[in-house]
């Protein structure tokens, strides 16, 4: 193997202060991008401004939240070799709070989303047994109040998680405390039960009810390995290029690449398995109910979509990122990355837009890429602005230097 | 089996007492010029391969060739069972359906891909291997319980002495040389 990439000395980094280059344009792309999206919502574009930024709504919390299990899941394994990017993960899920004023603005558009909503000009898709169904046994679950305060749980658990992991990783910068590091470890198990349900029951809220009566229980783990491989990918990407002044970047070792690499392969493999075995039990079961979700993908015009989803999602990146060279040269892995975000929205297109368009196949709105710049930009540079200031990798961790001379086994 | 046509190989065995000195001491032999050497130790050697300078393995090929044999295998085994030689209408199902056989293809895969490993590492490191002459030291045993070792293949008759002082200066705790047929 070839020599670290390793130069720098962890005491030689600082404080990371140089974030306006990047925070600013960020915000102000996103602010941009969110009153293009709601200018579209508000004159006549009302469904696919909707169902555009629920897409890139779903995408963005789906990553900080997967940041959030990550650390927690790290700290329940007492991983160490990934310490040095631990701060990363850190600033990313404590990104959430951003995601609590961005889905106040999805709250405006929930009637033209979802057909359970009382008023919803969707309804009238709903006919016969369906609508009969629908209200009588779906009623205690879909309706406003229980959603809203569904949604209140699911945002005080991940901001509480969130919050309460990053600021002791970020008092431990001060003191050193070793306790500190014994409570991350003991309140992240005791956490993931909790990250796993309001995971699962948000992308039931979100995503699976836009289509009612299609019921899925391991809807959520789809949702979630998809958001989980897109975080691996946004964790490469931010690695790669923190080359910067006090940027961890330049004492991450080739050695953590290798197995943020073999990361993106599991999770590619995971998310084929999770959604083929979706894809099989609806399709061998053939039931009434269930089956209209993927006989309106898999047939017809949404047809090529799903096949080609196969082949990009699954077939090309799995056996790109086998190679374990390609894993040891960080540049063309953040290329491989870069790609894998771009189907993962793609991804989600296919999850959303069918219930926009129906047999109209697939179709491209404008407000597509300003929902999609505008939650983005908000909550990437909401992330920059939680970084600045504060170290970049838990300086005072314990097990800090174990992972700065981590060796591949 | 005739005496004379019998090759005798020698080595020069080596003990270290940590695996970093084992690594750090055949690193440097390596770059000393030294040819054919291997490392032993009880349980995996970090940067072991490393400081031997071994090629990168085959192994992962043919794990691969195993996968794509077994993917194949169980598409042509479904295709043939339930098209042609036992036609059977499940639920009205086409006969051939791809997503009913992914799960044996998947299986079968993943079988064939860990034989190929299993075997293919067998077959690359010529194993299983009844007699090696460093069998022959009684000392060498430590390497299955907790001795690190590095064994230096060495000219059988000529004098082993620089290459032992060579090793005590890298750190061996004891050098022996062990001469014997091979295999």
């Amino acid at each position: 193997m070839s020599p670290p990439v390793t130069t720098a000395r962890l005491s030689d980094l600082g404080r990371y202060t140089a974030t306006p280059k990047l925070m600013v344009p960020a915000f102000g792309l996103g602010a941009l991008g969110l009153l293009a999206t709601l200018a579209g919502y508000f004159t006549g574009a009302t469904g696919q401004a909707a169902h555009s930024y629920l897409i890139a709504f779903a995408y963005w919390l789906g990553i900080s939240v997967a940041f959030l299990i990550m650390v927690a899941i790290f700290h329940t394994a007492k991983a160490k070799w990934l310490i040095v990017l631990r701060r990363t993960m850190e600033t990313g899920a404590a990104s959430v709070v951003i995601f609590i004023p961005l889905f106040v603005v999805l709250l405006l558009m929930t009637k033209d989303l979802y057909p359970w909503w009382p008023g919803s000009p969707l309804a009238a898709h709903i006919t016969g047994l369906e609508a009969e169904h629908l209200s009588h046994k779906q009623h205690g679950y879909l309706n406003p109040t229980f959603f809203y305060i569904r949604q209140a749980i699911y945002f005080a658990v991940w901001a509480f998680v969130a919050w309460r992991l990053r600021s002791w990783s970020l008092k431990q910068d001060e003191t050193g405390e070793l306790d500190l590091t014994v409570k991350q470890r003991r309140f992240s198990p005791g956490s993931l039960p909790f990250l796993a349900l309001t995971i699962t029951f948000a992308s039931f809220d979100w995503l699976m009810s836009l289509t009612p009566l299609w019921q899925s229980t391991i809807f959520g783990v789809y949702y979630f390995a998809g958001s989980f491989l897109a975080a691996f990918c946004i964790l490469t990407l931010t690695t790669v290029n923190a080359t910067g002044a006090n940027l961890y970047g330049s004492v991450v070792k080739l050695d953590h690449f290798h197995n943020l690499g073999k990361l993106m392969l599991a999770f590619t493999a995971f998310w084929a398995y999770i959604a083929f075995s979706q894809f099989l039990l609806v399709w061998i079961a053939n039931i009434p109910e269930e089956a209209p979700w993927y006989g309106l993908r898999i047939f017809g015009s949404w047809r090529p979509l799903s096949i080609a989803l196969f082949f990009l999602h699954f077939v090309l990146p799995f056996f790109t990122l086998l190679s374990r060279n390609l894993k040891l040269q960080p540049r063309k892995l953040a290329v491989v990355a870069v790609y894998i975000l771009v189907i993962h929205a793609v991804d989600l297109y296919w999850l959303v837009w069918p219930a926009l368009t129906g047999t109209e196949g697939p179709t491209f709105h404008w407000t597509l890429v300003t929902a999609f710049i505008g939650v983005g930009g908000i909550s990437v540079g909401f992330a920059l602005m939680q970084a600045r200031n504060r170290f970049t990798l838990p300086v005072k961790d314990p097990y800090i230097a174990e992972s700065l001379r981590y060796v591949q086994p | 089996m005739a005496a004379a046509t019998t090759t005798l190989y020698s080595w020069v065995l080596a003990e270290f007492a940590t695996p970093d000195a084992l690594v750090s001491a055949t690193r440097q032999m390596r770059e000393k010029g030294f040819e054919g050497m291997d490392t032993y130790s009880p349980y995996p050697l970090h940067g072991g391969s490393e400081a031997l300078g071994l090629p990168p393995s085959r192994v992962p090929f043919i794990a691969l060739g195993g996968g794509l044999t077994g993917l194949a295998t169980a598409l042509a085994m479904q295709t043939w069972m339930n098209t042609i030689d036992y036609p059977l209408n499940i639920g009205g199902r086409p006969l051939m359906s791809l997503p009913a056989w992914v799960p044996i293809t998947f299986e079968l895969s993943v079988l064939f891909a860990a034989f190929g490993i299993f075997f293919g590492l067998l077959a690359l490191s010529r194993l299983p291997q009844p007699y090696h002459p460093v069998f022959e030291s009684d000392a060498f045993r430590s390497a299955s319980t907790h001795g690190y070792w590095l064994s230096v293949p060495h000219a059988t008759g000529q004098d082993a002495t620089t290459v032992m002082d060579q090793l005590k200066a890298l750190g061996a705790t004891q050098v022996t040389v062990v001469t014997g047929e091979k295999e």
